[in-house]
């Protein structure tokens, strides 16, 4: 049984009920309080996002300062009622235009009860698409004034038939301007020894696509991956251009890509859905280009003194530039007093994390800027034991530079009218989990 | 158009008190009832938002019912899809209320505009009122038949929802067999997919009873069916998809080639960005190919890269869900992952769940060739702010020196964290060391050196204490201050507070005493008073048992409570392969999360551990026969056999009286103390009032080992064996691995045996005939394992027989164990005899 999920309840941290919705009778009305006693109220919150308690297992996540909770009673696939929470969120998120948080949940509430309505049928997850969901959603969300899009978009007509073959994308759809948007989105992971050697490293790509395209237009998407590449070379006949290519270790993609096609010929091609969606995921470990390397060195000076030498490097492109780099130095907990020294950006000594955070608006490549501080420390009795020095970590942007090295080799749109349509492409690698040990 | 955002914040739940505020909106609502004013649906909106929202947050509003029923008469579709909600919420417990709705559902069922006959219907089956399902039949079949999917849809769903109400009325309208028909002719997939799932959960439901539902059950795995699911499956949801692939893992393919086509059909499934179809289509995968080997490996090659993506992408929560799959098929096939260690390296910030899983993988996936790089890993987690997750790590270093051969930098690892001076560590490693000083004696010298400047006073924790004192006690030659440091312990003998260090404390003094009796003899004699006074039972019992054998006699006292000892070869594993098959089986459920199959926690009655083991030890020999078990597997598997059923015993019979011996040795939570002081343990069990077969079998093997001079009986001319002969798994395992093999060779099997044998139960019943009992079987064409056991007559002599039978060969590998050597030549011929009339008689 998939997930066969009898109640569905949103709580705020405190416990209150923000929405509640029970699908089946198999389990008691009290089960928020199970929750409540048994999970949030103890050390136990945290520890296991899966839980049993008196027969019914409950499931939960928490998103901003929200606490999603599935009860099943049955033997149930966990990870597809995860994926299940995760989509509904995403799916929310779209409705409200962007939080998903207590006020948001508060300010739409009658909009979530209609949609856990249809997205869930007697514990059983049913359509998640938004396309569908617009026909059967009345409600607008109360989007925060801050979001860009107003919504102002025509009810559609919900006898319309939308499935059949592409059953994310409606027909009829008419653009004044036909537009293409794709974005190569990377997290670099990265964990280094104190020696300076990479002890883990590897990057999780994302291809985020938004679509204003008229009709019903075919995609073909060419990158600089290997398998691609020598398929391509292999039919044409002739042999593979010289360059970097990229051995991408695993794919998955969007619903819309035709799976077999790319199995057969390593293409990408999709009838796009209409607006953004993300178009794959890949994930690679070999050959990365790790934009910031970072140097530490950090002396204990006898009990009280500390010195935190820390350079870094950035190794990419000299005419590129990094955005919001953010490096967290820890310090030990009886810090008393930090003075620093910077080449580039600003430091401070922040005391509710334990961390000198140094931030660099904005980073050329090929320089190295370096921070030198003096950290004075109280002297305790109680802590005689060495610091146990947790890992440096660092957060940056770097636009139009790829970690992975992948880069779109074409973007192709058809359709049968044959209007001319504008792409744009941009990339960025961003930080994902960037450790340094010291 | 939703109002502004600050006029529906006012109704949110600022603590109202309930009752003024009920009867204020009964007021407001009953104004609006009638009112046909132009804005009405507006104030209407409000006032229903308010009444929901006192609902979500658990004030009692039913006593609005009436009016909400009134106020329902709209053509505005929000209203309606809020007061439906209402009235599926308060229906149950307002039957009477409830019957007032009937109507105006009825009316919008037939509503022109699809979406609302949908709602009203899905309204409608959600009411859950036992006495009015009369009204669901007739809307329910027209909303099957209707010409909207939506509405076909919802119908079908509702269908199930009037089976959970009233199962007759459903069959009774033939509401299956519709089902059947719409899920094989829709022309929308979601349509099929809601008639799958609800004819799955009736036809299960029904099957114990019905012979038609369980023959449709059946159907449904049938081969036609799971071809014309397959070849949609694209055009199914997603989740959907999910279920059709848990119902083909269900499903028996005739023969290899079909194996391929569907693997073939599906293999792009395993790049679907939802990683619950990834997983799905692993299962399916896994599953299809459990009967051939290669191919099975070729699998785990293949589905490794999307697994491993799947842990690294997505929400912790759903990384823990993937990571407890991995460590499933990392304890099936550990070579698979033990190159892509690194992705188990743990993330400073990530959720400790998530971490205590990469542990337990790396501790897995850790052989000759990463063990270096994982255990200098797992040393920087030492070191972690998190302390638990600091312990666990230590204890991961434990187990890969325990699981490893090559333990040289293991060990000096080891000790360097004793030397880290945090009272955790210390405790922690202080049990490793000892765990590993009892499967590597060798390294005693190495260790002890470090441990004995351990000063007692930092090490707080019962295990770590409990450690120390062992290795105090058992290395006592060797460390200079060992029998003071001992003695300062029995002092503070009223201040310690855990019976199992005291337990230690006595037998400690005692091994220090057989060593260094003059420096030992005052703080002996404290103890055992000391002991014999404490008022924890089980002390005072060891105590007093201790006093008693050193008056009787020095000598007998020093063979029974510090005998030489063997090194532990194997720390066994608590979990049967039993149980790890089965969950194997329930694969991509919540069982793997929780570690146990599912009958062990969704069954109603929360069985206990007892009848579990009962069950468990009832199935062992003819489940296992019927287990698909990879030929391959059957070797590893035959420890983990005869332990399924010995925990049988285990937990039937003594498990109060063992624990208090066996918790000294009970080093990790995992590894329980397997065989190496076998004496030591069968002569405290009686004192701890062992009533269980064990004990007295224990004492046979003292006396039959603890001396070994015993003169063997002489064998007699003809062997008899006993034909009621009994011997309980615990011990057969315990004899098993005590004694040598006698005899080994290897038998031919006659053609008319080969086949008889399409199932391990046919030779059973054939030996068992010949007064040699089966105890443990498992394996599928061509190899079969059996362990056999047979006693001599009229004498408690047992014969222990491990047979694998390969039938493509025709060939019996035998290897006999026996307690009594001299006759294991006669009881050879006598089962080789009685193997050879196998399939003859």
């Amino acid at each position: 049984m998939p997930v066969a999920a009898s109640a569905i309840y949103f709580l705020n941290l405190r416990g209150d009920v923000l929405i509640n919705r029970l699908y089946r009778d198999d389990v008691g009305g009290n089960m928020v309080d199970a929750f409540r006693m048994h999970i949030m109220q103890t050390k136990e919150l945290g520890t296991c996002p899966v839980r049993q308690i008196g027969g019914c297992s409950f499931f939960y996540m928490r998103i901003s300062n929200v606490y999603i909770v599935i009860v099943v009673s049955s033997n149930a696939n966990v990870a597809c009622a995860f994926k299940f929470v995760v989509e509904a969120v995403a799916l929310f998120k779209s409705y409200f235009g962007g939080a998903f948080d207590e006020d948001a949940i508060r300010n739409n509430f009658v909009l979530i009860y209609e949609l856990l309505d249809e997205i869930m049928d007697f514990g059983y997850p049913q359509n998640l698409s938004p396309e569908i969901l617009k026909l059967y959603i009345t409600q607008e969300g109360v989007r925060s004034p801050f979001s860009s899009k107003p919504s102002d978009k025509p009810v559609p007509n919900a006898t319309l038939q939308v499935t059949g073959a592409v059953g994310w994308r409606r027909e009829g759809l008419v653009y004044k301007k036909n537009e293409v948007f794709l974005d190569i989105v990377e997290s670099v992971n990265l964990l280094m020894s104190s020696k300076g050697s990479v002890l883990r490293c590897d990057v999780t790509g994302k291809i985020l696509m938004k679509c204003f395209l008229s009709g019903m237009p075919d995609l073909k998407l060419g990158l600089n991956d290997k398998i691609g590449l020598e398929k391509e070379s292999q039919l044409k006949s002739r042999p593979p251009k010289s360059g970097k290519t990229i051995e991408l270790d695993d794919v998955t993609f969007h619903q819309c890509v035709n799976l077999t096609r790319f199995n057969s010929e390593k293409t990408v091609s999709f009838v796009p859905p209409d607006g953004e969606f993300e178009l794959m995921k890949y994930r690679i470990t070999e050959g990365v280009n790790l934009p910031f390397r970072v140097l530490p060195t950090i002396k204990e000076l006898g009990r009280t003194r500390m010195e935190v030498n820390v350079k870094v490097k950035s190794v990419f492109g000299a005419k590129m530039f990094a955005l919001g780099v953010v490096i967290k130095i820890p310090v030990p907990k009886q810090t008393a007093k930090t003075s620093f020294q910077v080449t580039s950006g600003r430091a401070k000594y922040q005391a509710a994390i334990d961390c000198l955070v140094w931030k660099i608006r904005k980073f050329p490549g090929q320089t190295e800027p370096t921070l030198s501080a003096e950290v004075e420390l109280i002297s305790t009795m109680a802590e005689k034991k060495s610091w146990t020095r947790p890992p440096i970590q660092m957060e940056f942007q770097v636009p139009m530079f790829t970690a992975s090295g992948l880069r779109v080799r074409f973007l192709k749109v058809w359709e049968k009218s044959g209007y001319n349509t504008v792409e744009w492409v941009r990339y960025i690698t961003k930080a994902g989990s960037y450790e340094i040990r010291c | 158009m939703a109002p502004p955002a600050q006029s529906q914040r006012s109704p949110s739940p600022s603590q109202p008190s309930g009752k003024s505020e009920v009867s204020d909106l009964k007021l407001q609502l009953r104004q609006l009832a009638g009112s046909r004013a132009p804005g009405v649906d507006d104030s209407k909106r409000e006032l229903f938002k308010k009444v929901i929202s006192y609902m979500t947050i658990g004030i009692d509003v039913s006593s609005l019912f009436g009016e909400m029923v009134m106020c329902s008469a709209t053509s505005d579709i929000v209203l309606k899809k809020m007061c439906y909600l209402y009235v599926g919420n308060y229906a149950k417990v307002n039957p009477d209320l409830a019957l007032l709705t009937i109507n105006f559902l009825q009316r919008d069922c037939r509503d022109e505009d699809p979406m609302i006959r949908g709602l009203a219907l899905r309204s409608l089956c959600s009411l859950r009122v036992a006495n009015l399902v009369e009204y669901l039949v007739g809307p329910l079949g027209s909303g099957l038949k209707d010409s909207n999917s939506y509405v076909r849809m919802v119908a079908v769903m509702g269908v199930l929802k009037l089976y959970h109400i009233s199962a007759s009325t459903c069959i009774d309208a033939d509401f299956p067999s519709i089902l059947k028909h719409l899920m094989l002719h829709d022309s929308d997939t979601q349509v099929v997919a809601n008639c799958l799932s609800a004819l799955q959960e009736i036809w299960s439901a029904e099957a114990s009873t019905s012979e038609e539902a369980s023959r449709e059950r059946e159907a449904l795995i049938s081969k036609p069916f799971i071809y014309y699911l397959l070849n949609r499956i694209k055009e199914f949801c997603e989740w959907a998809q999910c279920l059709v692939l848990e119902l083909v893992t269900k499903y028996v393919p005739s023969d290899s080639s079909e194996i391929f086509d569907i693997m073939n059909l599906l293999e792009d499934r395993l790049q679907h960005a939802n990683g619950a179809v990834v997983l799905a289509t692993i299962r399916v995968f896994l599953q299809l190919t459990l009967s051939m080997t290669d191919v099975h490996q070729q699998v785990y090659e293949r589905i490794k890269a999307p697994l491993l993506t799947l842990v690294s992408s997505g929400s912790p929560e759903q990384s823990y869900a993937v990571l407890s799959h991995l460590h499933l098929l990392v304890m099936r096939a550990p070579y698979v992952f033990s190159s892509d260690y690194k992705h188990f390296y743990c993330q400073y910030n990530e959720p400790s769940y998530v971490k205590r899983l990469k542990l337990e993988m790396l501790t897995a996936v850790a052989n000759e060739s990463n063990t270096y790089e994982i255990v200098t890993e797992l040393c920087e987690y030492a070191a972690n702010v998190d302390i638990p997750i600091a312990r666990e790590s230590i204890r991961a270093v434990g187990k890969i020196a325990l699981q490893q051969y090559d333990v040289n930098a293991i060990v000096d690892r080891l000790l360097q964290f004793l030397e880290m001076e945090k009272d955790y560590v210390t405790a922690e490693a202080l049990v490793l060391v000892k765990d590993l000083l009892r499967k590597y004696p060798q390294w005693s010298h190495d260790c002890i050196a470090v441990v004995g400047n351990i000063s007692s006073k930092n090490v707080q924790e019962p295990k770590a204490k409990a450690a120390l004192i062992w290795m105090l006690g058992e290395y006592s030659q060797d460390m200079q201050d060992a029998p003071y440091v001992l003695e300062s312990l029995v002092e503070n003998w009223d201040e310690e507070h855990s019976a199992e260090v005291r337990l230690h404390l006595l037998t400690a003094m005692m091994k220090c005493f057989f060593k260094r009796p003059p420096e030992t003899q005052s703080a002996l004699g404290a103890a055992l008073a000391a002991g014999i006074a404490d008022f924890h039972q089980d002390v005072h019992d060891r105590a007093l048992f201790y006093y008693r054998i050193l008056r009787y006699n020095v000598s007998v006292a020093e063979r029974v409570v510090n005998p030489p000892k063997q090194a532990v070869s194997v720390f066994a594993d608590t979990q049967s392969s039993e149980i790890k098959d089965r969950i194997f089986d329930e694969f991509n459920s919540l069982s793997v999360l929780y570690q146990k199959p599912s009958y062990m926690f969704t069954d109603k009655e929360h069985r206990g551990p007892l009848e579990f083991a009962d069950e468990l030890g009832n199935l062992s020999i003819g489940e296992a026969a019927n287990n698909v078990v990879p030929t391959q597997m059957v070797e590893e598997n035959d420890k983990d056999l005869l332990l399924t059923t010995s925990e049988k015993e285990e937990t039937k019979g003594s498990r109060n009286n063992g624990s208090a011996y066996s918790v000294p040795y009970d080093g990790s939570s995992t590894s329980v103390f397997a065989s190496q002081t076998q004496i030591e343990s069968a002569v405290s069990n009686p004192t701890l009032a062992g009533h269980s077969p064990q004990a007295s079998f224990a004492i046979d093997d003292l006396l039959g080992l603890g001396i070994p001079a015993a003169p063997a009986v002489l064998s007699p001319p003809q062997l008899k064996l006993n034909t009621k002969a009994a011997l309980d798994p615990s011990t057969f395992q315990q004899k098993w691995r005590q004694l040598p093999v006698a005899l080994s060779q290897e038998i031919s099997v006659s053609p008319q045996g080969v086949a008889a044998l399409t199932a391990p139960q046919a030779l059973l019943r054939h030996m068992q005939s010949h007064s040699i009992h089966c105890i443990a079987s498992g394996g599928q064409s061509p190899n079969f394992k059996f362990f056999f056991f047979a006693q001599k007559f009229e004498e408690s002599s047992n014969y222990l027989v491990e047979c694998v039978i390969n039938t493509s060969s025709a060939k019996a590998q035998v290897k006999i164990k026996a307690d009594d050597q001299n006759t294991s030549q006669d009881f050879s011929t006598l089962f080789e005899s009685a193997l050879s009339k196998f399939g003859t008689s």
